[in-house]
């Protein structure tokens, strides 16, 4: 059975991703508990998404819907929050194959010195795409977050939605400045190590973990 | 101390709200961004680092001096920041309200490192003219302070290259207007730039998108 506070987590950030349009056709939200993971049914979009929806699965499934989040958790054990978002500034550079470089100094800290669009959406190449990251691009689909709580996965949604009006809107602009990479890397250890981790461990209790 | 208990705790509230207000108008993402407000010419109030704003209570906010800012009490540790709203605040005493932010627009023009030129009427009066774009450091040091010092010298608002804006008012409802207007000028900056080089007569999200898919696409 699905902690209470953890389902009341959830749907607040369900309704979050859709208040600011980052939802879409396929969209997961999904958050650890004791026994696995709590996540959306895979037929429910999140701006349908009702407390009943929501799902409880051991870090071993099999399901297709659910394997790459399945996966996740059990291979990273700081990971609390997985989503899949479709945000649409995000599915555009998903679209053009890209990578976001480090165009601004909050995504370096939060989503990584780069956001790859992974070589396919199958699962070990997802897998293999969040590896040391806490994002990654799904070729022709969305975005795939991950956070130490639901609020920073959800963060590094935003920041990611961001980072690609940036690089996007870069292209009619004459294109981007780019961080350099040893800067971008300083402050990504910076923001993960120190800055962040007295907030997270504080929301933490807050959603329900 | 040359202000009031009652002055302090109303200003308490304005930061605590100013915080709150950014988040709820999309102008900020979780907990970057910071926001000061002036108690006397050389004393303000920050918001203190890395809390999330709808936790913070008015008294979380540390009292920072402005002529030394690693002077501080009565509060939590103050954002790193703090160096770039006090030189702001020493550098020009009219100002009384400062915030640094990171909404999407601007963080754009923040990216390429462009300068926005005068967008309307209302950024003329508001911002005071082109907004330029300060010299690029990392968070915390010199070269960023002292860029954004620059770029603010007869503005109430300019980029930080790379990281976000910054903007400067009478009080903090007049910073609110400032940033309201820089993010509202940036967005139809794009929009006119995304007409021009499509030779397109209507801007819709999806020229923007195709424009860029066939220029950066694999």
């Amino acid at each position: 059975m699905i902690d209470n506070k953890i389902k009341e987590t959830v749907m607040s950030y369900a309704a979050k991703i859709v208040a600011e349009r980052m939802n879409g056709k396929g969209d997961r939200i999904a958050m650890r508990t004791k026994d696995g993971f709590c996540v959306n049914e895979a037929s429910v979009q999140l701006d349908a998404l009702k407390p009943e929806d929501l799902i409880e699965l051991p870090l071993t499934t099999d399901d297709k819907d659910y394997v790459v989040i399945a996966r996740l958790f059990a291979k990273r054990p700081e990971v609390h929050a997985v989503l899949y978002t479709h945000a649409p500034f995000v599915c555009a550079v998903a679209r053009a194959k890209a990578t976001i470089p480090a165009v601004l100094d909050d995504m370096t800290q939060i989503v990584g010195l780069n956001c790859k669009t992974c070589k396919s959406a199958a699962t070990d190449d997802l897998v293999k795409g969040l590896k040391k990251r806490n994002s990654v691009l799904v070729p022709d689909g969305g975005a795939l977050t991950v956070g130490r709580t639901m609020d920073e996965a959800y963060t590094c949604a935003l920041v990611l939605d961001k980072a690609s009006h940036a690089y996007v809107c870069g292209s009619v602009l004459g294109g981007n400045k780019i961080i350099n990479c040893i800067e971008a890397k300083l402050m990504n250890i910076i923001y993960q190590k120190k800055y962040s981790k007295v907030n997270q461990e504080n929301i933490s209790k807050r959603e329900g973990e | 101390m040359a202000w009031t208990k009652e002055e302090e705790l109303r200003l308490r509230k304005v930061i605590k709200d100013s915080g709150v207000n950014l988040l709820k108008e999309n102008l900020v993402q979780g907990t970057w961004g910071n926001t000061a407000v002036r108690l006397d010419e050389d004393h303000m109030l920050v918001t203190p680092t890395g809390l999330d704003y709808v936790a913070l209570q008015p008294e979380d906010m540390p009292v920072v001096q402005i002529s030394d800012t690693s002077v501080w009490s009565d509060g939590k540790k103050p954002t790193s920041e703090r160096k770039i709203h006090a030189a702001i605040m020493a550098d020009r005493p009219e100002i009384n309200a400062t915030i640094h932010s990171h909404p999407v627009w601007c963080s754009v023009l923040a990216s390429a490192r462009i300068e926005l030129p005068v967008m309307s009427d209302e950024m003329q009066k508001l911002v005071g003219g082109p907004a330029r774009v300060g010299a690029y450091g990392l968070p915390g040091t010199k070269t960023l302070k002292e860029g954004t010092v620059a770029a603010m010298k007869g503005r109430n608002a300019c980029f930080m290259a790379n990281h976000g804006v910054f903007c400067a008012g009478r009080d903090m409802d007049e910073a609110f207007e400032i940033i309201r207007i820089m993010e509202k000028s940036c967005k139809e900056y794009i929009k006119q730039c995304t007409l021009k080089i499509t030779g397109q007569l209507e801007y819709s999200d999806e020229l923007l998108f195709d424009y860029f898919v066939s220029k950066y696409g694999k």
